[in-house]
């Protein structure tokens, strides 16, 4: 704890220094949160931080219900209110006070409301109800911010009840100039989909036209609602195949501006929504798959430099070429991929390889076998993780012959298991395994 | 994404991003175990820990755990690279940020993570584009009451 003060102390200067950029906005040394934050810091035991705790929160109890206080005054409050619940205490007192700041407050002070508010409530309470006004009145309202800000609270905490009544509002905001403003819209309906699919059936003609919004930002947002309707029922959406895969080609010739460049890699999470809709889409249907080959093998060919993020993609990749239409050559070149991965010293890769090969032993159980050695050394390995996810891998691909060694394993595995999930799973594993190969023999004393 | 939470080797929690709705209850036993269970971990570790019935992903920066939960179908490496890219963002915004910094200005890293990350779901915004939002905002520092609602951009 003292190497923290320490910081604090050397960090003072410049926190005096109350010549502001708008970049960092400083703290200024004399406010009440730089306080309470270094009196935390300083504390040592968890019973004098609740003392302190309980302290400020009965000042800000005090402060919050005062007829005089300020909005900037109820601003500042309202962030040690969140400071101190998300140390674990309960500030309830504020919830209809961060309401009111969200609706009476000028831009800023209505920022920290909204967020206040999206922290402390959840879907279900009764203040949500006060904040569909705001919400309704900031939507309409001329400032840009003001409208960005109430799309943003809608997105994260809003009662479902309420839906049809900022339905229309957040439609019109679809065609809205400003890309930022139909960004944000889209990513509310999507919201409002997720939590009452039924409400947003109507408007599905217009996700169709934020698909081929000018600005990758809307697009990329539609790609969300995409991922879940396509999921739901493919069969609807096969006729956009064609136009996921112009898209997935364009971003991989580096068509975007540069600026969504991910450590030189054009759009990363782009690119891997559309490998997971174009996945979904091609599954057990030939004639889409074959409409895909080409930008599957592709986003393989890109995707070979050394940086994390061409793993994600690769990983996807793979895992999109297996769930399709199987196409002999993409399938080589996916099983060298995996081979890769888990061969890989990175220890993350491996893990996504022991992943991948779960998966794909599923349709073609001899990809596993080139790898034995290796799933044998990841048996052993001192990280717990991998030696589950390797227990996994064994557990799809047993048979006859190799079952009672398994079975041995995971016997074994399952005495050094504390986690309660962990040991449930595995239980059911092997019982599972029990039932397939009645007649084998396990070796006594397991 | 399920939810966000930052700590300090100590367990501290610097900040806290719920994407599902849970009871308070419910969240703090799950961030007091799994803080703890990340916590144990060593060094050389894998980034990905399946925890009960879900899976974690996690990366230490300097002082920092940023550890994410994530739904079965997601991958856990683009998890990695989000937090990758949340803490760029910040770096840009507070320039070279520290533990400090954000314990100082949470409020100003939970308004980057909400431009980033809306609803749990990653927007493939040009990082220019989340830090502009970000700072046009920042600009209003003494709102005066005749500038309330000129539009800004």
């Amino acid at each position: 704890m003292s190497d923290v003060v320490e910081k604090t102390l050397s960090a003072l200067p410049s926190l005096l220094s109350l010549d502001s950029q708008p970049g960092a906005g400083k703290l200024s040394s004399t406010s009440k949160l730089g306080n309470l934050i270094r009196g935390i810091t300083e504390l040592t035991s968890k019973h004098e931080e609740e003392k302190l705790i309980i302290k400020e929160l009965a000042s800000i109890k005090e402060q919050v219900a005062s007829p005089n206080t300020t909005m900037r005054q109820m601003k500042e409050a309202m962030v040690r209110a969140i400071y101190c619940e998300m140390l674990g205490y309960q500030a309830p007192f504020s919830y209809i006070h961060a309401v009111k700041l969200a609706q009476q407050g000028s831009v800023l002070e209505k920022r920290v409301g909204y967020l206040a508010v999206s922290l402390f409530l959840n879907e279900s309470d009764e203040f949500l109800l006060l904040l569909v006004n705001t919400v309704l009145k900031d939507l309409q309202s001329t400032s840009l911010m003001e409208v960005c800000m109430a799309l943003t609270a809608v997105s994260q905490v809003f009662p479902r009840d309420m839906i049809p009544s900022v339905l229309p509002l957040v439609e019109e905001k679809l065609t809205h100039p400003k890309e930022i403003i139909r960004r944000k819209a889209v990513l509310a309906l999507y919201k409002f989909y997720l939590i009452a699919p039924n409400q947003v059936q109507h408007i599905h003609s217009k996700f169709r036209k934020a698909l081929c919004d000018k600005d990758p930002g809307v697009m990329t947002a539609s790609l969300h609602i995409y991922l879940q309707l396509v999921k739901e029922s493919p069969e609807s959406y096969k006729d956009l195949t064609e136009s996921f895969v112009t898209i997935l080609r364009q971003v991989l010739a580096g068509k975007l501006p540069m600026d969504f460049n991910y450590h030189s890699v054009p759009a990363p999470w782009l690119q891997i929504q559309l490998l997971r809709i174009l996945a979904h889409l091609g599954k057990e249907d030939q004639s889409t798959s074959e409409m895909m080959y080409d930008v599957l093998e592709e986003s393989l060919r890109r995707a070979e430099m050394n940086h994390n993020i061409t793993y994600a993609i690769l990983y996807e990749c793979v895992k999109s070429i297996y769930t399709v239409f199987p196409k002999a050559e993409l399938l080589e070149k996916a099983a060298k991929c995996i081979g890769n991965f888990v061969q890989s010293p990175k220890i993350n890769l491996k893990y996504l390889g022991l992943k991948a090969l779960t998966y794909v032993v599923t349709q073609d159980a001899n990809l596993a076998l080139p790898h034995q050695m290796t799933i044998i050394e990841c048996l052993d390995h001192s990280d717990i993780i991998i030696k589950r996810a390797t227990l996994d891998l064994l557990f799809r691909i047993t048979n006859a012959q190799n079952v009672a060694v398994i079975v041995e394993k995971m016997l074994a595995f399952l005495r050094l298991c504390t986690d309660e999930y962990c040991t449930v799973d595995l239980v059911g594993k092997v019982a599972e395994l029990a039932e397939k190969y009645p007649f084998i023999k396990a070796k006594p004393g397991s | 994404m399920q939810f966000m939470l930052l700590f300090s080797r100590q367990g501290k929690l610097r900040l806290q991003k719920w994407y599902v709705p849970l009871a308070d209850k419910e969240k703090k036993k799950i961030t007091r175990e799994l803080v703890q269970t990340v916590l144990a971990r060593k060094p050389k570790m894998c980034s990905f820990l399946e925890w009960r019935d879900l899976k974690v992903v996690y990366k230490r920066y300097a002082s920092l755990y940023f550890c994410c939960a994530i739904e079965d179908q997601d991958n856990e490496l683009i998890t990695l690279e989000i937090i990758h890219r949340y803490v760029e963002l910040l770096d840009k915004y507070f320039g070279s940020v520290c533990e400090l910094d954000i314990i100082f200005n949470f409020e100003k890293a939970y308004f980057i993570l909400d431009e980033f990350l809306l609803g749990g779901e990653a927007q493939e915004t040009s990082k220019k584009t989340v830090l502009k939002a970000i700072e046009q905002a920042d600009l209003l520092q003494e709102p005066r009451h005749e500038y309330f609602n000129v539009p800004v951009y």
